[in-house]
């Protein structure tokens, strides 16, 4: 199972978690982490675990999912991930980013999934009305 | 060469920094002082990757940070400079980096610190550290953003943490 971080700013990524949850029921391998209060290292470390929970439980790797390009969630994914395959960062997370990891990761080459999300998260911003 | 902000964060650069500090001041370049991480080339690229094109960024060791900083190789550049620590920015002060004052603008909870500010968690090396600072002429000002509020440190707040230390 590929897993999925979604790693941000206050409590954003909790609550994407929680209201995809509200959508497509409980799911597993989606997890939030926030980095309120947390130094860079610490940061770091917390997503170095998160990547060792992963390799450990047989599921290493995964998408990590941030809010915002060149903040330190960025960074700091960065800086976890090294230059390990099969560890992918997104910017920019959005709630049509999360459904579409949940549908498709089953099927999906790595890879493909990773550009898949990309595509998706981009198509989610569109002009929906009001000019 | 005017520093126009030399900033202690331990998220270096970060939104706060790069849109928060660079909206209001405007800088030309951020030269993020570190040893360890101008040491890292690939460490640096990542960092260096965050900052927004507008802004020339320079990942120097302190020595080097501070004589560019006294050199005048940047001298008609508007600069951020960042350190992650008290000591870090108090050993560029000690070589002769002219700093107009330091912020003390993000310091997290960790092993061991004490909670001085809520964005400001220290220890005692962190104290003697910005004694070091105070000692060398410069003021400190915990501010975490433009617009937010700026608590002065001088020796009597610095000495107020010492029995919690």
């Amino acid at each position: 199972m590929i897993r999925c971080l979604v790693i941000t700013h206050g409590n954003i990524g909790a609550e994407l978690v929680r209201v995809t949850g509200l959508i497509l029921g409980p799911v597993e391998g989606l997890t939030a982490m926030s980095n309120s209060g947390k130094s860079l290292p610490d940061l770091k470390a917390d997503l170095t675990a998160w990547l060792e929970e992963g390799s450990a439980t047989g599921s290493p790797g995964g998408v990590i999912l941030v809010d915002d390009y060149g903040g330190s969630c960025a960074t700091a994914a960065q800086l976890a991930c090294g230059h390990e395959p099969g560890r992918a960062i997104i910017s920019g997370v959005n709630l049509a980013m999360l459904l579409g990891f949940l549908t498709w990761r089953e099927n999906d080459e790595f890879d493909e999934l990773v550009s898949r999300l990309v595509r998706k998260g981009r198509e989610a911003i569109t002009l929906v009305g009001g000019r | 060469m005017p520093v126009v902000l030399a900033r202690v964060d331990d998220r270096l650069i970060h939104g706060q920094v790069t849109v928060g500090w660079s909206e209001r001041l405007r800088p030309d370049r951020i030269i993020l002082a570190s040893n360890e991480i101008a040491a890292d080339p690939w460490q640096s690229r990542v960092y260096a990757s965050s900052v927004p094109p507008s802004i020339a960024v320079s990942v120097l060791s302190l020595a080097r940070a501070a004589a560019a900083l006294r050199g005048g190789e940047t001298v008609s550049e508007r600069i951020i400079v960042l350190t992650a620590t008290p000591a870090e920015m108090s050993d560029l002060a000690h070589l002769g980096a002219p700093l107009p004052s330091v912020n003390i603008g993000g310091m997290h909870f960790g092993t061991g610190k004490v909670e001085m500010l809520p964005f400001v968690f220290i220890d005692r090396l962190d104290i003697e550290a910005m004694r070091r600072l105070l000692v060398a002429g410069l003021t400190l000002y915990a501010q975490q953003v433009p617009g937010g509020r700026e608590h002065v440190l001088g020796a009597e707040q610095l000495a107020a943490m010492e029995p919690r230390l």
